[in-house]
């Protein structure tokens, strides 16, 4: 009975919603007007440019990195700083770099001091037809990502001291860290890092929000074509938008599929490169460092920006300080606080509810039937979201939710649902059934088990699933702006919308709002769930 | 107290590996259960104690009390039980691990008594330290005085002493079975290793799935 919570509130749903999404993409006259379309080549063609280009960046970088910084010793200590980049919203981060880097930006004006210029560079950095300024945004957020992936990867304690071993034996036999990295290492997680891989793949070439505030406009990616036809008045559109969500979603599918193939068939030429013998080009620790900190750094300073534009009045070029600052934008935010407490109400709700019906779920089913919700979770994680956010507010709109509260909330709860089980399930479940057996040979009951035992004992996933829970859904965008059909306001709606209008101070003001709760939210988690007993 | 074993018989998926086991412990009693590694002795403590779980399966009747415990929940069996590991709860002081498992009352006197347990194993003053901070001699004195304050009907002992090195385990013993006499609990003891059964108190081994009485 207990489990019942999740099948009605993720399960059925979810279900649903994969068979709701597809239900515009089956017009013929949206496939037609898609086609006909004279922006659609070169927006497809940019969605696979930019998100290839942004997956294959990250991969890189990351891998560099956690490669080094694994044989040194110093991975483990990105764990907080990682946490942290991950919690940070996509949107939050697009917009503070989008400000960081505009001709008229911080990073300008910091080029103007050193150089003398007077006025602004004349090229556009920001909505650049090629996409670089979206590329680089993404790389950044989804080196983090991957970063976390391979650190969890690298930490398993057993294969941790196997491969130290191994680094130490390689590093006897001549090879370099960057060898150790590529020859040694890579091979024996790539498993882990392909799923990951086609996440931030599907993702880079879908993003909705980010491609808003940094992509490029004439033609914009192949989402926000999809985006803006669905989001017109014209039903012909919308079935044009809904035939694009699904063509985005075939193709970005397809090369996934194709990229797997290839690298499948480059398998014995990846184990002629790593018996090739050792190899003496280097990607030393310090580099690894420098590289790391740079990409933390511009997450601060995105952060940082926001801060001073969300004050700044007045700020002609290149100072490097406002000439005038006021609280008008914040005092705009506090007479109107709308769309900050609906967006935490969704995300403390989602989480809450997100938290009862996972646990209720994992205490009384049996284990064999995760396999159901983690198809489901990894379909949510893995579709574009505009495809499931349509398919999102297809059903709801048939159950007559859109533009509710109800709606609203479900179409939160999904995603969020989704990203909670994937963190808490494997801890869960692999919780050590020897402590139940103690608790039983004590005479304590259940409750008392589970009250004083394993939940404290777990505190730490169940506060990270809590805080990721609360993060996923602050930060929704696609199924906000649709379920919410102009009735609410959440956050990322508002920034969005700003994105495109004259109001910097506000839109920064906005977008650090929609930075800081999901970085609380991780420090309370981080917080609760350390670890308080242990040798003194 | 007592506990008693009624044609107790174990299968793997439907394939019988443990036959007819009949046995009562009576209080103040050791039983030593003996036999090789994968020969079932763990897997009869966990049907007694109610956690046998697919794909292994059990028949027969466990009485604890001369009252049938078959269907109860291990919870409510009032079977105690101490294992290889000391299993002590890390979050909780080695004050707290002890409250754990003892019947509700007023705090002064509950405290008062694991003061005096701890006293008796030479721990007086360790009630709030964080069991990592104690050698794995003194956790297992703790687990074993945890599970004594519980006041269990019987207790299943899964080789505890296995782990620990020569000296200790000689005391760890000799502590255990002074406790469990001192207390009148019937104990059924599992071990492999002779040297750990108490010298006067009946042995059984398990050979090709017949439990035979050999002392």
């Amino acid at each position: 009975m207990p489990a019942f919570g999740l099948i009605l509130l993720f399960i059925l749903p979810a279900l649903l919603v994969l068979g709701f999404m597809v239900l515009d993409g089956f017009s013929l006259s949206g496939w037609e007007a898609l086609f006909a379309h004279p922006q659609f080549p070169k927006a497809l063609a940019l969605s696979l440019f930019t998100g290839s280009v942004a997956t294959l960046a990250a991969l890189t970088a990351s891998l560099l990195i956690a490669g080094a910084l694994f044989q040194s010793g110093d991975l483990r200590r990105l764990a907080k700083p990682l946490g942290a980049m991950l919690a940070l919203p996509h949107l939050a981060f697009a917009v503070g770099f989008s400000i960081l880097i505009m001709p008229s930006g911080l990073i300008a004006r910091v080029m103007a001091t050193l150089f003398g210029w007077a006025s602004p560079p004349a090229f556009s950095t920001v909505h650049d037809p090629l996409g670089l300024a979206l590329i680089v945004a993404l790389a950044a957020k989804e080196t983090c990502f991957l970063l976390f992936v391979l650190a969890q990867a690298f930490s398993r304690e057993d294969r941790r001291l196997n491969l130290l071993g191994q680094t130490s034996a390689a590093q006897a036999m001549g090879h370099s860290s960057l060898s150790i990295t590529l020859r040694l290492l890579l091979p024996q997680i790539w498993r882990e890092l392909r799923w990951p891989l086609v996440i931030v793949f599907v993702y880079a070439a879908s993003v909705v929000d980010m491609a808003a505030v940094l992509g490029p406009n004439q033609p914009p990616t192949l989402a926000g074509l999809a985006w803006s036809d669905i989001n017109s008045a014209r039903v012909e559109n919308n079935l044009r938008g809904g035939a694009a969500a699904l063509m985005l979603a075939l193709v970005l599918g397809m090369a996934a599929g194709l990229i797997s193939t290839a690298l499948q068939a480059l398998t014995p030429a990846f184990k002629r490169y790593a018996t090739h013998g050792p190899s003496h080009t280097n990607f030393p620790t310090w580099l690894a460092l420098l590289k790391w900190r740079g990409i933390a750094g511009l997450f601060a300073a995105s952060g940082l920006v926001l801060l001073i534009v969300s004050f700044a009045q007045l700020w002609t070029f290149p100072d490097i300080i406002p000439q005038v600052m006021n609280t008008t934008a914040w005092e705009q935010i506090g007479a109107r606080p709308d769309a900050l407490v609906t967006s935490l109400m969704l995300g403390l709700s989602c989480a809450a509810v997100g938290l009862v019906v996972l646990v209720a779920w994992l205490e009384t089913v049996a284990a064999k039937y995760d396999q159901v919700v983690l198809v489901l979770s990894m379909a949510f994680l893995g579709l574009p979201a505009l495809l499931t956010g349509l398919g999102e507010y297809r059903l709801l709109l048939q159950m007559g939710y859109v533009a509710t509260w109800q709606g609203l909330f479900i179409a939160h709860l999904l995603p969020t649902v989704a990203y909670m089980f994937i963190l808490l399930a494997g801890p869960y479940r692999s919780f050590d059934p020897r402590w139940r057996a103690a608790s039983d040979g004590l005479m304590a009951g259940r409750a008392t088990f589970l009250w004083k035992i394993k939940w404290p004992l777990l505190r730490a996933p169940l506060a990270s699933a809590a805080a990721v829970g609360f993060a996923v859904a602050f930060a929704q965008y696609v199924p906000a702006q649709l379920v919410a059909a102009g009735r609410f306001d959440t956050l990322t709606i508002e920034a969005v919308t700003l994105s495109s209008g004259g109001n910097r101070p506000l839109l920064a003001a906005f977008a650090f709002l929609l930075m800081l709760p999901p970085l609380l939210a991780f420090w309370l988690a981080e917080k609760l769930g350390r670890q308080t007993w242990g040798a003194a | 107290m007592s506990l008693q074993l009624d044609q107790l018989s174990l299968a793997l998926d439907g394939v019988a590996f443990i036959r007819a086991f009949s046995l009562a412990v009576e209080a103040g009693e050791i039983v030593t259960l003996m036999g090789p590694s994968g020969s079932g002795k763990s897997s009869i403590l966990q049907a007694i104690a109610g956690g046998l779980a697919a794909p292994f399966s059990a028949t027969g009747r466990v009485l604890v009390d001369g009252v049938e415990v078959t269907h109860m929940t291990p919870a409510k069996r009032h079977i105690g039980r101490l294992f290889q590991d000391d299993l002590l709860f890390p979050h909780l002081t080695v004050a707290e691990n002890m409250l754990f498992g003892m019947a509700r009352g007023a705090r002064a006197t509950r405290l008062e008594k694991v003061q005096k347990a701890l006293s008796e194993i030479e721990l007086s003053g360790f009630e709030d330290r964080p069991p990592a901070t104690l050698s794995g001699g003194q956790r297992q004195r703790v687990s074993l005085m945890r599970s004594l304050l519980a006041a269990p009907h019987c207790m299943l002992l899964d080789e505890p002493f296995s782990k620990l090195d020569e000296n200790l385990r000689a005391a760890m013993r000799a502590l255990t079975f002074k406790e469990l006499l001192a207390s009148k609990t019937p104990a059924l003891l599992v071990t492999h290793d002779k040297a750990d059964a108490p010298p006067q108190g009946r042995i059984y081994e398990i050979q090709n799935g017949e439990v035979i009485h050999v002392r």
